[in-house]
C-alpha cells in the first residue's frame, strides 16, 4: 500500500517585506522627533524627587549658569509684548530688526546697553561669545526690570516663573535673583530641576505607597 | 572491451575545479531584530525630555518684626549651608552649640528632630551663606520634601553667624 505521502513545503519565511517595514517605521521616528537646538549655554541642574512637569506656556525662565551669569528665556508667544514694554520702561525704542532679531534670539544674554548687538549674534555665535549676562547687582538690577516688563506685558495673566539653576551655581546670585522678583512681588517660583528617586523607606517615598494602594481600592 | 568512462566536463578545460555552489540568499532575521531595537530606542527617547521641575514659595520680605513668623524655640532647628557642601546646625537659639555635619547625614538628623517634636511646633530654618551652591539649597529643599516638613524658611544668616562659620571653616581648615 503506497503511503499517503505529505507534501513538504519550505517552512522558511522571506523576511524582506518585514525589513522593510522596520526601516520605514524608524526613519518615520527618526525624522518625527525633533531635536532642542543646542543651548549656547550648559546647565546642569541638581536633582529633585519632584516629578511635576515644567509649564511649557506663559513661562519666563531665568537660567543660571555655572560662573554665576544671569539668562533670561520666556515663551515666544509673549516676546514681542515684553519687548515693548521694557522699552517702555527704560525709554529705549527697538526697530522692527530688533524686534525680528529678538524673536529669533535663544535667550536675552547682555546687559540693556549691549541688547542690540547681543541680538544679531547667530547661534554658532553664541556659544564662543564670552557672554555677560544680565546684571543682578543690587546698584543696576536689570532683572527687575525684565520681571516687571514681563509682568506688565501679562496684564493680570498669572505667569510662570521658572529658575534652571546650575549645580555650581553660588547661593549669592540665586538669592540676588530672588530679590529681583521680591521687588515685583512675585513670590512663588519654580525651579527647574533633574528627576532623582524617592529614597525608600523615607517619609515620602511610604506617603507614596500608602496613596497608592488607596488608589487602587475602589 | 574495456570500456572508458568519459565524463562530460562541459567546462573550460582541464584544471578547473568544479566548485561547490554556495547558496545565495542570506538570513534577514538578525536584521530585523536591530531595526526593531532602533525603533524601540527612538520610541522612548524622544518622549523622555521633559523638564522637571520643583515648587519654591518665599514669604514677603518686611520689614515690620510683628509681622514676621513666630516661630517655638523648642521646635526650631536651624540649618546653615556652608562652603565645601558643610552644614552647620543648631536647636532653638542657641548658635554656640553649633554642630558640623554633611548632606548624607541631615536627613537623620531631621528626622530625629521631627519625632521629637509635635507638628505645630516643628520648624526648619534654612540659611545659606553666600559660598552655599545652588545645588546645595537645592538639595535642602528637596529633604524637606522627602521628610514631609511643612514648615521652613530660607532666609540669609545673620552677620554673627556667617563669621562664626568663618572661624570654623578656619580652625578645619576648610578653603
Amino acid at each position: 500500500m503506497a503511503r499517503a505521502k505529505i507534501k513538504r513545503g519550505s517552512t522558511t519565511v522571506d523576511m524582506t517585506p518585514m525589513c522593510d517595514v522596520a526601516f520605514l517605521l524608524l526613519t518615520f521616528f527618526i525624522l518625527a522627533a525633533k531635536f532642542k537646538p543646542e543651548e549656547a549655554v550648559k546647565v546642569v541642574t541638581p536633582a529633585s524627587v519632584s516629578n511635576k512637569v515644567a509649564p511649557q506656556k506663559n513661562y519666563l525662565e531665568v537660567i543660571i549658569s555655572k560662573d554665576n551669569k544671569v539668562f533670561l528665556d520666556m515663551d515666544p508667544a509673549m516676546k514681542e509684548d515684553v519687548l515693548d514694554e521694557l522699552g517702555k520702561e527704560r525709554n529705549i525704542s527697538f526697530s522692527a530688526q530688533d524686534k525680528k532679531d529678538f524673536l529669533n534670539a535663544q535667550f536675552v544674554g547682555a546687559p540693556i546697553s549691549q541688547l542690540k548687538q547681543f541680538f544679531q549674534l547667530k547661534p554658532d555665535q553664541l556659544k564662543g561669545a564670552n557672554l555677560q549676562g544680565i546684571p543682578v547687582d543690587s546698584a543696576n538690577d536689570e532683572l527687575q526690570s525684565w520681571i516687571s516688563a514681563a509682568v506688565n506685558a501679562k496684564m493680570g495673566e498669572q505667569l510662570n516663573f521658572l529658575i534652571k539653576g546650575d549645580d555650581g551655581s553660588k547661593y549669592s546670585t540665586f538669592s540676588q535673583v530672588l530679590d529681583a522678583f521680591k521687588k515685583n512681588d512675585q513670590f512663588k517660583y519654580e525651579l527647574v530641576t533633574s528627576t532623582k528617586d524617592v529614597p525608600k523607606g523615607s517619609e515620602l517615598f511610604k506617603k507614596n505607597m500608602a496613596e497608592q494602594a488607596a488608589g487602587k481600592k475602589p | 572491451m574495456a570500456e572508458m568512462e568519459v565524463k562530460e566536463s562541459g567546462k573550460k578545460g582541464p584544471g578547473v575545479k568544479k566548485s561547490k555552489k554556495h547558496s545565495t540568499r542570506v538570513d534577514l532575521t538578525p536584521m530585523v531584530d536591530l531595526g526593531f531595537l532602533l525603533i524601540t530606542f527612538f520610541i522612548f527617547t524622544t518622549t523622555v525630555s521633559q523638564a522637571t521641575s520643583m515648587n519654591l514659595n518665599m514669604p514677603k520680605d518686611t520689614k515690620d518684626p510683628n509681622l514676621d513668623t513666630k516661630v517655638k524655640e523648642s521646635g526650631s532647628l536651624t540649618l546653615m549651608l556652608g562652603k565645601a557642601n558643610v552644614i552647620y546646625y543648631y536647636f532653638g537659639n542657641d548658635a554656640a552649640t553649633m554642630k558640623t555635619t554633611g548632606y548624607k547625614n541631615v536627613r537623620d538628623i531631621i528626622l530625629k528632630k521631627k519625632q521629637a517634636t509635635p507638628a505645630t511646633d516643628l520648624f526648619i530654618i534654612i540659611k545659606p551663606d553666600k559660598d552655599a551652591t545652588y545645588k546645595n539649597a537645592v538639595d535642602i529643599l528637596d529633604e524637606m520634601d522627602i521628610n514631609e516638613i511643612s514648615r521652613y524658611a530660607m532666609v540669609d544668616p545673620t552677620p554673627d553667624e556667617y563669621s562664626k562659620i568663618q572661624q570654623t571653616e578656619q580652625a578645619s581648615g576648610i578653603k
